[in-house]
């Protein structure tokens, strides 16, 4: 069975390289102040619309271009530029969280992740 | 509190259902003990039997009551009340009964009881009944205790589908409850809009069986564990490990065709831990198949099957725990919600690694040991804490016990595998589908390393996926290729290459003939992707030349015995399905724009929705499309968008796509599905992604003007319309001065205005400023085919300007999509593919059993 412990050597070196490169590679969660300190990172950032500040979204100029205010969890707001276009039941998101990186102050999103309260457990029973 | 008596509840459900309830998890649990003692004493076997039987009978009792409460509206309960509506159409009554949780264990326990009644009968009074059914036993027990509901010590087990809703936790201090006659008004909330799909009635309960049909495979592993008989289990379990990759690869892939066909993320996987946590068990049992066939044909591999076969179920209930548990939060945008039952389902999932270690050991003091030492783990984890330490600690010792007792207690083949035998390369393949889902596993678990380790881990994006996974599918393309040309044992190994080298050549040929245009001509830089999508695709045609040359030259074509072959065929047209379609999926809707969001870096794209305004023609890749409006139906908001295609240079239509939104106005929830065109040779796929839901198209309001604008100008202004370029032509005036007398004093003063649509149709409209009497009588004008009115009330002649009021029709507001768009090419060889899998399987499974019965073999 010598080459098949050969094989399960390799094996075993492929997995740890897997583990290792992904790891490098992988994005964290992570807050704005930390997105900020290194604006090349990918980051998924975690926090909740900021419903006072104006969301702008016109297909007309940019169909891809959707611009609100995230504030993360430790309460950083953040003017954030999704460059998709702007979600179905965006303003019933409980939270969100943003695929992106730090740019000139603005938080530049590819994707963007909704948790909303709708999705499987919304609702009371009404009775008039 | 005085108890208030409710009018109109069907309380007798709730109580059959309960009794059900409980009797299904007494008997599992006494089916259990009492073939777990047959094991030993044949004397119990009759109980256990009965036991097991009225188990199965109280399960169907409770599938049974269920279906009458959502059959009949008993939205007392609060599972009707949750999962269907009066509203609701009854053809989907099925989706309503597994949309919960509780419905999916039910369909679960339903799959575990009829393959556990037909493996019973099959087994009867042999000696592999009683350990094979303790375990089934054993999975219904915990399966059944799912469903229970109650609380032990403050610890609820389980979720109750028979709760009332007014004893729901959530809902019980609503005003409702207050009221007796609280139920003649309430209508259920209906079943999730997403769900309303008929693939949604095929793809669980298919994908549920294939779970249950796991549970096989790895009964029989843990009864040849413990009786240690080693040798006869995988035979018999080979044929229902051969049905499950076949029901389970089908359910996965079912998955994906509803993702594709009404789901909207772009595509038919998206490595989504949901998708993914059923096709880790599925890779797995189909290791499991392979190392039983060499098992079968040359022996060995003992152990590997066992860790395959069990692996493979435990991946099931592991996977049971990722979703539902609510430990993947952010990471999935499916998942169920967390009922709470975390706790219970990490406790199944070690249970079962408990026994399956605890029965390697076969020394009896290292054995009771460890069981000593686990529940000791176990209780201390409970009262004290620390659990994050204690469980890694347990995984730990688990796993070195599991290296020691490989070494000890298993038998060893005494001689060295050649390379070119067909159990080496097979022994490869298997392998190689082991370290693929592990590593799919490790990426798909992010969220629990996060929680056990404490990192902020995110999870890996699609790209990683394909470029992990890569390697391994052209390491199988190439074993898949080569294996069943090789025979046991030992093969000539110059003759063997000399054979695979034709079909080599060929797809070598084909390969970079395909792969050259493909992905390299118009490559921008050649790097990792590039290379890597030829190889694969060599590889793959390697692997389908290979295996049809296989087929007719040595099996000569002869159906019955060419399952193998032909399911090797479908895997590699699979693949080369996936890599097209995903490598050379191409955006049309992308449109040119200055700001180039892809300077961010990788994972951001340019443009790839575009903005079609009603009745505008844009360009769209090789298509004209024309957006032509919305139209509601039901809960579906349809926008139609018709195809047109350059025949020379007059635009000739070809098709209509009418993507949808769903606007679920009680649960609040719209949810986009696309429409897609299907050719034979490509797809065009595309999704709305915004739209304005609430225009109102009815009549009335469609031939309604909405507010009128004042625009101030002179001669040779335009005014913006939204459906045209409105021009101030010229003012004409006809105050001859016999006019001005005859008509009394009448200055009359005529705008003209030219309006230019999009399509360059000229309209022309002259509004009619008129002075009576110094009196001013504007007299308007309309544009009928735009819908658009002017009034021409103003002249200032001190600065040269008049005022002009446009008023706009209300349909003409607006009405626009943003739609994304895409072209699959060669999807249909994905799907091909998938069928052609799917049958070569089965005529594999069919004479499998074909040749377990014949007494010659």
């Amino acid at each position: 069975m010598k080459k098949l412990h050969i094989v399960g050597i390799i094996v075993i070196a492929v997995a740890i390289g897997v583990i290792f490169v992904s790891l490098k590679n992988t994005s964290t969660y992570a807050d704005f102040t930390e997105a900020i300190a290194n604006p090349d990172k990918e980051y998924h950032v975690v926090g909740k619309l900021d419903k006072a500040q104006p969301q702008m979204y016109d297909p007309k100029v940019n169909a891809d271009e959707f611009e609100f205010t995230l504030v993360d969890n430790k309460g950083v707001a953040k003017q954030v530029i999704l460059h998709k276009s702007k979600p179905q039941d965006f303003e019933k998101s409980e939270q969100i969280v943003l695929i992106g990186k730090m740019r000139d102050n603005q938080f530049h999103a590819n994707d963007i992740l909704m948790k909303c309260p709708s999705k499987y457990n919304d609702g009371k029973p009404q009775v008039n | 509190m005085n108890e208030i008596k409710y009018i109109g509840e069907r309380l007798w459900a709730g109580q059959l259902g309960n009794a059900f309830v409980v009797l299904s998890f007494v008997t599992a649990l006494l089916s259990f003990i009492s073939f777990y003692l047959a094991f030993k004493n044949k004397n119990f076997i009759s109980l256990a039997r009965i036991a097991f039987n009225v188990h199965a009978f109280s399960v169907l009792g409770i599938i049974g009551t269920l279906f009458i409460m959502l059959f009949n509206h008993f939205f007392e309960y609060q599972y009707a009340w949750q999962h269907s509506n009066t509203a609701m159409d009854m053809k989907y009554i099925l989706s309503c009964f597994w949309e919960g949780q509780e419905g999916s264990f039910l369909l679960w326990t339903f799959w575990n009881i009829v393959l556990g009644l037909i493996l019973k009968r099959q087994l009867k009074n042999g000696d592999w009944e009683a350990p094979v059914m303790t375990v089934f036993a054993l999975v219904q027990v915990f399966l059944a205790s799912m469903l229970l509901g109650v609380y032990l010590f403050d610890y609820k087990i389980g979720s109750n589908p028979f709760l009332l809703l007014r004893e729901h936790a959530e809902f019980s201090n609503l005003p409702f409850i207050k009221m007796p006659n609280y139920l003649a008004k309430l209508d259920g909330r209906g079943l999730n809009p997403l769900l309303m799909n008929y693939w949604m009635t095929i793809h669980p309960p298919t994908l549920f069986l294939g779970f249950a049909s796991t549970l096989v495979p790895f009964a029989f592993s843990i009864a040849a564990l413990w009786n240690k008989q080693h040798t006869k289990w995988q035979a018999m379990a080979l044929p229902w490990t051969f049905f499950g990759i076949l029901v389970l690869g089908v359910g996965v892939l079912m998955g994906g065709a509803w993702a594709y066909e009404a789901l909207s993320f772009g595509g038919f996987w998206a490595w989504d831990p949901v998708e993914n946590s059923s096709l880790v068990p599925w890779l797995v049992i189909v290791a499991a198949g392979h190392t039983m066939i060499i098992n079968k044909n040359k022996g060995g591999s003992l152990f590997t099957t066992h860790f395959l076969a069990i692996g493979s179920f435990l991946l099931v209930l592991y996977s049971t725990f990722l979703t539902r548990s609510g430990v993947l939060g952010n990471a999935s945008v499916h998942a169920f919600t967390d009922l709470g039952m975390t706790g219970q389902l990490v406790l199944y999932v070690l249970t079962f690694i408990f026994i399956t270690v605890a029965l390697l050991i076969e020394d009896k003091l290292f054995k009771v040991s460890y069981i000593v030492v686990s529940l000791f783990i176990y209780f201390i984890g409970i009262i004290y804490g620390y659990k994050r330490m204690l469980l890694m600690g347990w995984i730990g010792t688990s796993s070195v016990i599991i290296g020691i007792s490989y070494y000890k207690y298993f038998p060893k083949e005494k001689s060295e595998e050649e390379v070119y035998s067909r159990e080496f390369w097979m022994f490869l393949g298997a392998l190689a589908l082991l370290t693929m889902s592990a590593t799919i596993t490790y990426f798909t678990s992010m969220p629990v390393i996060n929680k056990l380790f404490g990192t902020d881990y995110a999870p890996p994006k699609v790209p990683l996926y394909n470029q992990t996974i890569l390697p391994f599918a052209v390491l199988l393309g190439f074993l898949i290729a080569g294996a069943q040309f090789l025979k046991y044992k030992k093969t000539e190994g110059k003759k063997f290459l000399k054979r695979i080298s034709y079909s080599f050549a060929l797809a070598l040929v084909f390969g970079l003939a395909c792969g050259i245009p493909l992905y390299f001509v118009n490559a921008k830089t050649i790097g990792y992707d590039e290379v890597s999508y030829t190889v694969l695709l060599i590889f793959s045609l390697f692997a389908v030349f290979a295996n049809v040359d296989y087929w007719f030259a040595v099996l000569k074509g002869k159906i019955s015995k060419s399952g193998a072959a032909i399911a090797h065929i479908g895997f590699a047209l699979l693949l080369i399905g996936v890599l097209i379609s995903t490598s050379k999926r191409v955006t049309i809707s992308k449109t040119e724009t200055s700001k180039k969001p892809s300077s961010l870096g990788e994972g951001f794209d340019d443009k790839v929705s575009m903005l079609l305004t009603q009745g505008d023609t844009l360009p769209m890749g090789p298509y004209l499309v024309t957006y032509k409006g919305q139209y509601r139906k039901g809960i579906n908001v349809y926008f139609t968008v018709d195809y047109f295609k350059m025949n020379g240079n007059k635009p000739e239509y070809d098709f209509t796509l009418e993507p949808h939104i769903q606007d679920n106005k009680k649960t609040n929830q719209k949810s986009p599905e696309p429409a897609t065109k299907h050719y034979l040779n490509r797809d065009i796929y595309t999704h709305v992604t915004a739209a304005d839901l609430n225009l109102d198209t009815s009549a009335k309001k469609k031939n309604a003007y909405g507010e009128a604008k004042n625009y101030v100008g002179h001669v040779g202004d335009t005014i913006f319309a939204n459906n045209a370029i409105v021009i101030i032509d010229s003012l004409r005036t006809n105050i001859g001065k016999e006019q001005y007398q005859k008509n009394d004093s009448l200055l009359e003063v005529t705008a003209v205005l030219r309006a230019l649509d999009s399509r360059s149709n000229e309209y022309k409209a002259l509004p009619k400023y008129i002075i009576k009497k110094n009196i001013v009588i504007p007299q308007d004008d309309e544009i009928k085919a735009l819908g658009l009115n002017f009034v021409f009330w103003k002249i200032n002649p001190d600065v040269g300007t008049i005022e002009i009021t446009m008023s706009q029709k209300l349909s003409n507001a607006k009405d626009f999509i943003v739609m994304e768009a895409y072209i699959f090419p060669y999807i249909n060889v994905l799907w091909l593919g998938c069928i052609i899998m799917a049958l070569g399987t089965g005529i594999a499974i069919r004479e499998r059993i074909r040749k377990f019965k014949s007494p010659t073999n």
